[in-house]
C-alpha cells in the first residue's frame, strides 16, 4: 500500500479513488472509440466492417489510454512534477500515436484472427497514415479532455474544502459565542435576588444565609460554564437546583420544584449550559408571569444510548401568539444551534404543550459516561 | 381593620415577590411611621382591584408582575378610576432593567430601584409627604399620571406591513373586510372584535400586534382595549364625571376614551 501510494501520489485535494478515476477514463475512451469507428465506417462506406472497426478502434484507444493514464498518474498528478513534465509528456503523447496505432491494430488483428499488419511497411499508404493521424488527433483530444476535467474537479474540490474549513472555524467561534451567550447572568435576576437578600437579612437571617448559598452556587456554575466546554449532569443539576432554590424564595408559595437525577447518570457528560436555559425559560416564560404560579419538574433518564432531559412546567404554556416567540426565541434557537454544531442530527430539543397546561421541553443527546 | 381618620395617609403595595413586599412595607414603616399600609397586591390584576377597592393615597407599583405589568395596571387605573378620593400618587418600583430608567426620568415619574436603598426611599417619602399634606386639587394625581404615562407609553412600534383586508372567521366562512370599512377594533379576552358597517367579526390577533399594521393617520388607539377609525367618528362628548365618549356614524355603539388619549379629541 505504501509503495503504491508513493508510486501513485494522490493528486492534492483529490479524494476520488484511483480505480474510480481509471474507470471514468475507460468509459470516456470507449465512447470516443465507438464514435471514431462509426465515423470511419461512414466515411469509407463499408458498413459490414463496423464490428472490425470497433475492435481495432477500441484496441488502439485502450492502448493510448494506458499510456496517457500511466503518464498522468506518475508524472502529472503532482503539481510540482507536472510543471517539469508537462511538455515532455505532450511530446511523448504525440510520439505515441503511431505506436498506439500499431500495437492497437496488432492486438485487434490477434483478437479477430486476422493477419498481423506488415511491420516492415508501416505505416503503408492504404489508409494507415491517415489512421495514425486520426489516432494522434484522438489522443490529443482525450488528453485535453481528461486533464481539463480533472483540473476543474480539483478546483471545485479545493473550493469546497476551503469553504468547509472556513465553516468549521466559524462554527467553533459560534459555539464559543453561543456558550457565552447562554451563560450570561440576567441583571434583572441578579438585582431582584439581591433585593430579596437585603430584605431577608433583616427578617430571617438564616434563610438569607441559605439564599446566599444558592446564589453563590448559581453564580459559580454560570461563570465556570463560560470557560468549560463540558460538565457532568450532577453539576448541571446542582446549578439548576440552585437557580430554582433562589426562585422559590423569591416567588414564595407560587413555585414548587422537583429535580430527579438517577444516581447512574450523575457522571454523564454533556455540554455546559445546555440545561440551565431550559429551566430559566420554564420560570421566566411559564411560571413567573402566571398569577397562580405552578411546578417545575426536571428529570433525566437514559434509554437506548441516549440521554433524555425533560423540563416540564405547569405555567402559561405555548399559546398561539407565544408559540412563534418561544419556538424560535433566543434561548431555544441558541440551544438548537449548539446541539446542531455539536451533534448534528443525533441530538434534538423539542417543545410541546404539557397536560393539562404548561410546556414540556425535551432534550435528547448521545449518552456519554466518563 | 382599624378605623382610619381622614388625615391618615394610606398606601398600597403591589409587588409579586412576598419578601420584597414585606421589606418595602417594613422600610416604609420605619421611614414614615404615620403611613398606613392598607394592603399588598401580589399581581397586576389584584393591584387594580385593590386600588379601586381601597382607594389608597399612595400606590407602590412593581413594574414586572404576573397578570399585567405595573405600567399596564396604571393605565387601567387611569381608565377606571371613579373614586370620590383623589387619584393615588404612584411610585413605580423597578429592578435593574425592567424598564429603561431614563424613560421614568423623562416622564418625571417617581420611581425607586430594587434593591431599594433607605436614602433613596427617604427622598420619595419626603416628596409624598409634601404631596399628601398639601390640599391637592381633586384629580391632580390623575392629570399628572396621564401626562407621565403618555411619555412612558412605548413609541409607536416600527411600522409593519399595512393591512388592506381583514380576514375574519364568522362561523365556517372567512369574511373579507376592507380595512377602510372597519369602524373600530375592540379587545375581547383573547380575540379582537372587528366592527364594520356589515356587522361584527372576531379575529385572533392582539391589539398590540394589530396597531402597527394600520395607517396611524386613520386608526388611533383610544384606550387599552380599542382602536377607532377616525373617519367614522362623528362626535366626542364628555359626561358629568369628565369621561369622554365617542359616537360613530350610522352606529349606536359608543366608545369610551381613556384619559391617556383624551387629548386626541380636544377642540381645535
Amino acid at each position: 500500500m505504501n509503495t503504491f501510494t508513493r508510486f501513485f501520489p494522490p493528486a492534492p485535494g483529490t479524494h476520488r479513488p484511483l480505480l474510480r478515476r481509471i474507470a471514468d477514463d475507460v468509459g470516456l475512451t470507449v465512447i470516443v472509440c465507438v464514435l471514431i469507428a462509426v465515423l470511419i465506417t461512414l466515411v469509407n462506406g463499408r458498413t459490414f466492417e463496423l464490428y472490425d472497426q470497433m475492435v481495432y478502434s477500441l484496441c488502439v484507444g485502450l492502448v493510448g489510454l494506458v499510456v496517457l493514464d500511466g503518464l498522468r498518474f506518475t508524472l502529472l498528478d503532482d503539481p510540482a512534477r507536472r510543471r517539469r513534465w508537462l511538455v515532455p509528456c505532450v511530446v511523448a503523447l504525440v510520439m505515441m500515436a503511431p505506436v498506439a496505432h500499431l500495437s492497437g491494430i496488432s492486438l485487434g488483428s490477434l483478437m479477430l484472427g486476422r493477419p498481423l499488419p506488415n511491420f516492415a511497411d508501416y505505416p503503408n499508404d492504404h489508409g494507415e497514415k491517415g489512421m495514425v493521424g486520426l489516432t494522434f488527433l484522438a489522443i490529443c483530444a482525450m488528453a485535453l479532455l481528461i486533464l481539463n476535467r480533472e483540473r476543474v474537479e480539483r478546483i471545485k474540490l479545493e473550493r469546497t474544502e476551503a469553504k468547509a474549513r472556513a465553516e468549521t472555524i466559524e462554527r467553533q467561534a459560534l459555539q464559543a459565542q453561543l456558550r457565552l451567550l447562554q451563560a450570561q447572568i440576567e441583571p434583572h435576576m441578579l438585582f431582584n435576588t439581591l433585593a430579596n437578600l437585603q430584605g431577608l437579612i433583616a427578617i430571617d437571617p438564616q434563610q438569607a444565609s441559605q439564599m446566599l448559598d444558592h446564589l453563590i452556587q448559581y453564580l459559580r456554575a454560570t461563570l465556570s460554564a463560560t470557560r468549560a466546554e463540558t460538565t457532568t449532569l450532577a453539576q448541571e443539576f446542582e446549578a439548576a437546583e440552585a437557580y430554582l432554590g433562589l426562585m422559590a424564595v423569591r416567588m414564595g408559595a407560587r413555585l414548587a420544584y422537583r429535580c430527579i437525577l438517577p444516581a447512574e447518570l450523575r457522571s454523564a457528560r454533556l455540554p455546559a449550559m445546555l440545561l440551565q436555559p431550559l429551566v430559566e425559560n420554564a420560570i421566566i416564560h411559564g411560571l413567573e408571569p402566571k398569577i397562580e404560579g405552578g411546578t417545575v419538574t426536571v428529570e433525566a433518564s437514559a434509554r437506548a444510548g441516549l440521554l433524555e432531559i425533560c423540563v416540564c412546567d405547569t405555567g402559561l404554556g405555548l399559546d398561539d401568539t407565544q408559540t412563534a416567540a418561544k419556538g424560535t426565541g433566543v434561548g431555544v434557537t441558541t440551544t438548537r444551534e449548539r446541539l446542531q454544531v455539536l451533534y448534528g442530527a443525533r441530538a434534538a430539543l423539542t417543545l410541546i404543550p404539557a397536560q393539562p397546561h404548561g410546556v414540556l421541553a425535551r432534550l435528547t443527546l448521545p449518552l456519554e459516561t466518563a | 381593620m382599624s378605623m382610619t381618620t381622614p388625615a391618615t395617609v394610606r398606601a398600597l403595595i403591589a409587588e409579586d415577590e412576598p419578601i420584597l413586599a414585606a421589606t418595602l412595607a417594613a422600610t416604609l414603616r420605619r421611614l414614615w411611621p404615620e403611613l398606613e399600609i392598607a394592603g399588598t397586591a401580589p399581581n397586576g390584576v389584584a393591584a387594580v382591584q385593590q386600588t379601586l377597592e381601597l382607594q389608597p393615597d399612595v400606590l407602590f407599583l412593581d413594574i414586572k408582575m404576573p397578570g399585567q405589568t405595573g405600567l399596564e395596571a396604571a393605565q387601567e387605573l387611569a381608565e377606571r378610576w371613579e373614586g370620590a378620593r383623589p387619584f393615588p400618587h404612584i411610585v413605580f418600583v423597578t429592578a435593574y432593567d425592567d424598564y429603561a430608567v431614563q424613560a421614568f426620568e423623562q416622564a418625571a415619574v417617581d420611581y425607586v430601584m430594587k434593591p431599594v436603598s433607605d436614602t433613596r426611599l427617604a427622598r420619595t417619602v419626603e416628596r409624598l409627604q409634601a404631596l399628601t399634606l398639601r390640599d391637592a386639587p381633586a384629580d391632580d394625581g390623575l392629570a399628572q399620571l396621564v401626562e407621565q404615562m403618555r411619555a412612558l407609553l412605548p413609541a409607536a412600534a416600527a411600522p409593519a406591513e399595512r393591512l388592506t383586508v381583514i380576514r375574519a372567521a364568522v362561523g365556517n366562512i372567512i369574511r373579507m373586510i376592507p380595512v377602510q370599512e372597519v369602524l373600530y377594533f375592540q379587545a375581547l379576552d383573547k380575540y379582537v372584535n372587528v366592527a364594520s358597517s356589515d356587522g361584527d367579526a372576531l379575529i385572533r390577533l392582539s391589539l398590540k400586534d394589530l396597531l402597527p399594521q394600520l395607517d396611524p393617520d386613520q386608526f388611533r388607539q383610544i384606550s387599552r382595549g380599542a382602536i377607532v377609525n377616525m373617519r367614522h367618528v362623528t362626535s366626542a362628548s364628555r359626561d358629568d364625571a369628565g369621561k369622554l365618549t365617542l359616537h360613530l356614524r350610522n352606529r349606536t355603539d359608543k366608545l369610551r376614551v381613556s384619559p391617556l388619549f383624551a387629548h386626541l379629541f380636544k377642540q381645535m
